[in-house]
């Protein structure tokens, strides 16, 4: 500490021999120094998504599960992906995810899991789920943080091969890995009978063959595979949010995956893939010039190895030919033969602004590869109950330079959420909840219910709405679990929003999302469908949108809101248009069947009426002409019976075939 | 269903059926036929319904009377708003089939309460009110070309007659200058066949408004003093009433004058008597007295009456409109004195009843303004 009686460093111009100087640049410099990445993020968990224990254990199966499907798809293995979640004592839980993926080999298992921003998707613009290789390496960390426990590793790369196992700590002051078992070196565990023998002498967590089911009807070996342990400090619930939404909706936007879920209550669920088939390999390309900004383009400049600016800007940049490269120099005022290293700053921006003001054709977008109209109805179809379910999936859009693609699918007439809740789930949920009104707890809880139908449901069951959820008597809990059965909520039901980017659920910040923000901008009222000023339409209806792009530009990085860029909200717009045309095509003809129908019963209902009087005049036989004219009424009104027995035939006929509808004949 | 069962298995055996029965059920069956005919052909079962509305009528200015035109409505059976009308006209069709053949006549009241039933498998009913059964019984006489009682239907008596004449009504002898305060009652029927005249020595008829006013005259024995008989209908005139004035007028030669309200209700109730109503046009060539002549009251008797102001009424906006829609009438439009008449009351602003006459002394009626009246020929045609 500096002190005022120093006349060396005392400030003289003022000439106030009192001032009291607190700091020196001298002493402030031996306080400066690097920051390790690692212990930026420890001190910000909430930038990655560990804001509160409940989502930092969503997020950590989410980056572990993200990262297995992203090695599984880049390695041609339809992924099988195992979630196990435990709780090992209170307020602490072992999260475990095992992929049947390619595996990782020995050198690069602890710079993947223990460093951060380690990785290989950051350099490449490629779609794909993680983008800057700190998910999993901040989820370990924080389980390191929150417990003290390793991150634990298991990698197999094939049958014949020895597993490697590793326990992980993350040294945050470095951002490097610390090996703790086998003395810093990791162990290997020979393949055979006799590492399983080891394994489960340890007590090592690994899943050596697939469960039986259709595809696997014989026991058979995992050939390959990563798995992945943290234990970290973390609540678990159900609902909105929760790992158990997470799954289904990851299993909505890749049906071609197959997940094995052991929950904390020990409760296993399977969501088994309904194709075969991988999604297309993604290609990588390189940067587009509109996407660039200038410092980029600055550090690109410096680091290229000697070429002229025109081979550089037709290597390093997509879709620029050396005409085009031409054209840009010439607006720069720089020549095509200048050494790309000796570009100054000043004639990189002019180089800048010239890129800009040249018109140069949009990128490839054969790199991104949607779900696809066919497979986003069978996972939707697979998950989210329904009767009508559209899809549509829009040509590929640009933006800053970036190609990306819109995909929007709905389902509509699935029966809410809430009327399939057990009582014994609903106690739970209470139980478990700390919310401290019931018609909050109704609104979190279940997805579809809004203020209204919650007050609805509470009235119905006599329950005040500003009760406490934990509080039930056992009688409110049963009186609430009829009144969730009882009240049709399909007509104050709000719209079910999933978001999807690169295939991965988005669960939070839906209001500070474009994608909510399109689906509420957007009228829905000409579809058909309610809808208040600001807010989501209403109906029994589910809409899950889908960006895909090599860089999905997100508010914040911990990925859970897409940024508005003007494109994508245009794409989102049609996309949304497009389904919604669906829709009401749709619902145009249920309510066509629904006034024929009305119809047909009015006709039946006096015919008669009308055969008894013709018999009374004529003293003719009265059933004969009865049925002679309910086949004339049922004849008059066979628009209601050609949908009613071919419902899906006469549909097809309105709606193109190739439109991607499917529609579900409701059980009669 | 379950109420018209019992009646049609009791059906008395040989109810021995007139001509006019036979022709009417003929009629009847006819419809029944366009309902068979098209459930064979597998289409669509319709009725034409002549239309009953003022743009279906002509006035035929040889005859004088309102004539009905050859619109129609169709009525489908497949039609949502048509097909319970469809319905509730068949089977007011099968109750009238029913009543000719027990040989019974019932009211229209009646009829309503024979066939309103739960249809089956609702919760829905025939008719709700009589006023629904009511139309279609119209509907169905103009559809069968048979008159209402040719259906075995007879509307609530109204309407009173009192006068030196005797008559026989279903083999009775009445003589109807012996019925006391109340008068003989004319029955819904009056055909040739239920009533008959025996003898008659009036020689006009006095048709005033409604039963107050036929009250006053027949305490003062006008119809004595006058020879004549006094006649009222309770209002506007059901058919029965209107039926026997036309009898009496044709068969006897009796001149017919009406003793109305000043007001254009008055003035269309005159209009009925006279030329026919619009809605039972088909009606008109037996019911229609061409001959009649408007006795008053007349807007020009406030004046020449002298009457207070107390007793008169202000028209409201509903009369207003009335009168100008009857004077637009093509029977009133040619008549000079008709659109003075009207125009008059219009400028009046102000209705006057008959009973207010009762102004200028309780019988100033009876013992001066008819008689005046009658003595000057001041009629209005």
């Amino acid at each position: 500490m500096a002190t005022a009686t120093d006349p060396a460093t005392s400030s003289s111009s003022t000439g106030k021999r009192n001032a009291t100087r607190r700091a020196t640049a001298e002493t402030m410099a031996t306080k400066q120094r690097d920051i390790a990445v690692s212990e930026f993020f420890a001190k910000n968990k909430h930038l990655l998504g560990f804001d509160n224990p409940r989502k930092a254990l969503l997020t950590t199966v989410k980056e572990a599960v993200d990262n297995s499907l992203d090695a599984c798809e880049e390695a041609g293995i339809p992924p099988e992906i195992w979630v196990s979640i435990d709780a090992t004592q209170s307020g602490r839980f072992r999260v475990s995810v095992q992929d049947n993926g390619p595996g990782i080999v020995k050198k690069q298992i602890p710079l993947i899991f223990g460093k951060l921003l380690y990785g290989s998707k950051f350099h490449r613009l490629r779609m794909s789920r993680g983008q800057q290789g700190i998910g999993i390496s901040a989820a370990g960390m924080n389980g390191m943080l929150t417990t003290g426990k390793p991150v634990l590793i298991v990698s197999k790369l094939s049958p014949k091969k020895p597993l490697h196992y590793f326990e992980l700590q993350i040294d945050t002051k470095k951002n490097q890995p610390e090996i703790i078992n086998g003395k810093g070196e990791g162990i290997d565990i020979e393949p055979g009978e006799k590492g399983l023998q080891f394994i489960k002498g340890n007590k090592i967590a690994w899943e050596n063959e697939y469960p039986i089911s259709e595809q696997h009807p014989e026991p058979e070996e995992v050939a390959s595979g990563t798995r992945v342990t943290i234990e970290l400090a973390a609540v678990y619930k159900r609902g909105k949010g929760s790992v158990d939404e997470y799954l289904e909706q990851t299993a909505i936007a890749n049906p071609h995956v197959t997940v094995h879920y052991k929950d904390p209550e020990g409760l296993s669920r399977s969501y088994h893939r309904s194709t075969l088939e991988l999604p297309a390999e993604a290609k990588e390309i390189k940067p587009h010039p509109y996407g660039v900004e200038l410092g980029r383009l600055m550090t690109m400049l410096a680091e290229d190895k000697g070429a002229t600016l025109s081979g550089f800007l037709c290597d390093s940049f997509s879709c620029v030919s050396p005409s085009v490269a031409k054209t840009i120099c010439d607006t720069a005022k720089l020549s095509p033969r200048t050494k790309a290293i000796k570009v100054g700053q000043s004639e990189a921006d002019r180089l800048y602004h010239a890129i800009q003001e040249t018109r140069i054709r949009p990128p490839a977008t054969d790199c991104i590869v949607p779900i696809g109209e066919q497979l986003l109805l069978k996972g939707l179809k697979h998950v989210v109950p329904g009767t009508f379910y559209a899809a549509e999936t829009r040509p590929p859009g640009v933006y800053r330079g970036n190609p990306f693609i819109v995909e929007v699918a709905l389902a509509y007439g699935g029966a809410p959420q809430s009327q399939k809740v057990t009582r014994d789930a609903l106690d739970e949920l209470l139980t478990q909840s700390d919310i401290r009104s019931l018609r909050k707890f109704l609104i979190d809880a279940f997805q579809g219910i809004g203020g209204e139908s919650a007050d609805r449901i509470l009235k119905e069951a006599k329950i005040p709405p500003r009760c406490s959820p934990a509080k039930l008597t056992n009688d409110q809990r049963a009186a609430l679990h009829e009144a969730l059965h009882e009240v049709s909520i399909s007509e104050g039901q709000a719209m079910t929003v999933m978001r999807f980017a690169n295939r991965v659920p988005l669960q939070f910040q839906a209001g500070a999302c474009a994608i909510t923000q399109s689906i509420i901008n957007m009228n829905w009222r000409s579809y058909g469908l309610t809808q208040s000023r600001g807010s989501l339409p209403n109906g029994p209806i589910a809409v899950m949108v889908h960006i895909a792009s090599v860089w999905v530009p997100f508010t914040s990085e911990s990925k859970e809101a897409v940024a508005n860029y003007p494109e994508i909200e245009k794409e989102l717009r049609l996309g949304l248009q497009a389904v919604g045309r669906k829709l009401s095509m749709y619902l145009r003809c249920k309510q066509q069947v629904a006034e024929e129908e009305e119809r047909r019963s009015i006709f039946l209902r006096y015919l008669k009426e009308v055969a008894s009087s013709v018999s009374e005049i004529k003293g003719k036989d009265q059933q004969g002409l009865l049925e002679r004219l309910q086949k004339v009424a049922i004849k008059r009104t066979s628009t209601a019976d050609i949908k009613l027995d071919e419902r899906g035939k006469k549909v097809e006929q309105t709606l193109e075939a190739d439109d991607n509808v499917i529609i579900i004949a409701p059980p009669t | 269903m379950a109420k018209k069962r019992p009646n049609t298995e009791q059906e008395q055996p040989e109810v021995k059926l007139s001509k006019q029965d036979q022709k009417t059920l003929d009629n009847l069956c006819r419809l029944a036929d366009t309902v068979i005919e098209a459930a064979e052909r597998v289409r669509d079962p319709f009725l034409d319904i002549p239309s009953r509305s003022l743009s279906n009528v002509k006035f035929n200015r040889t005859k004088k009377f309102i004539e009905m035109g050859k619109n129609t409505n169709r009525r489908h059976l497949f039609n949502l708003s048509q097909a319970k009308a469809y319905m509730q006209t068949l089977l007011i069709g099968s109750g009238c089939t029913q009543l000719i053949k027990q040989g019974k006549t019932t009211s229209i009241r009646g009829l309503y309460y024979l066939l309103k039933h739960t249809i089956e498998g609702t919760k829905e009913e025939t008719f709700n009110e009589q006023s629904e059964s009511d139309p279609i019984i119209e509907d169905l006489e103009v559809l069968s070309s048979s008159l209402r009682e040719e259906l075995h239907l007879y509307a609530d008596k109204k309407g009173e007659m009192v006068g030196p004449l005797t008559l026989i009504d279903n083999g009775d002898e009445i003589d109807c200058s012996r019925m006391g305060s109340g008068g003989y009652g004319i029955p819904s029927i009056v055909e040739p066949d239920r009533v008959q005249f025996k003898k008659c020595t009036a020689k006009f008829i006095l048709h005033v408004e409604k039963n107050t006013v036929w009250q006053r005259f027949n305490e003062d024995k006008f119809w004595k003093k006058q020879n004549c008989i006094l006649t009222h209908g309770g209002g506007q005139p059901p058919r029965g009433v209107r039926r026997m004035l036309h009898r009496l007028h044709n068969e006897l030669e009796l001149p017919v004058y009406c003793l109305l309200d000043n007001d254009p209700w008055g003035y269309y109730i005159y209009s009925v008597i006279k030329q026919g109503s619009i809605n039972l046009a088909f009606e008109s060539a037996r019911m229609a007295i061409p001959e009649a002549r408007y006795l008053g009251i007349r807007s020009i008797d406030f004046e020449r009456c002298e009457l207070s102001r107390n007793v008169t009424i202000r028209l409201n906006d509903n009369d207003r409109k009335r009168a100008v829609q009857i004077k637009k009438y093509p029977w009133f439009e040619g008549k000079k004195k008709w659109q003075q008449e009207i125009d008059k009351m219009l400028e009046n602003d102000f209705k006057l009843e008959v009973e207010a006459l009762v102004n200028r002394g309780i019988s100033f009626v009876t013992e001066t303004y008819v008689p005046d009246r009658l003595e000057d020929q001041d009629f209005l045609d």
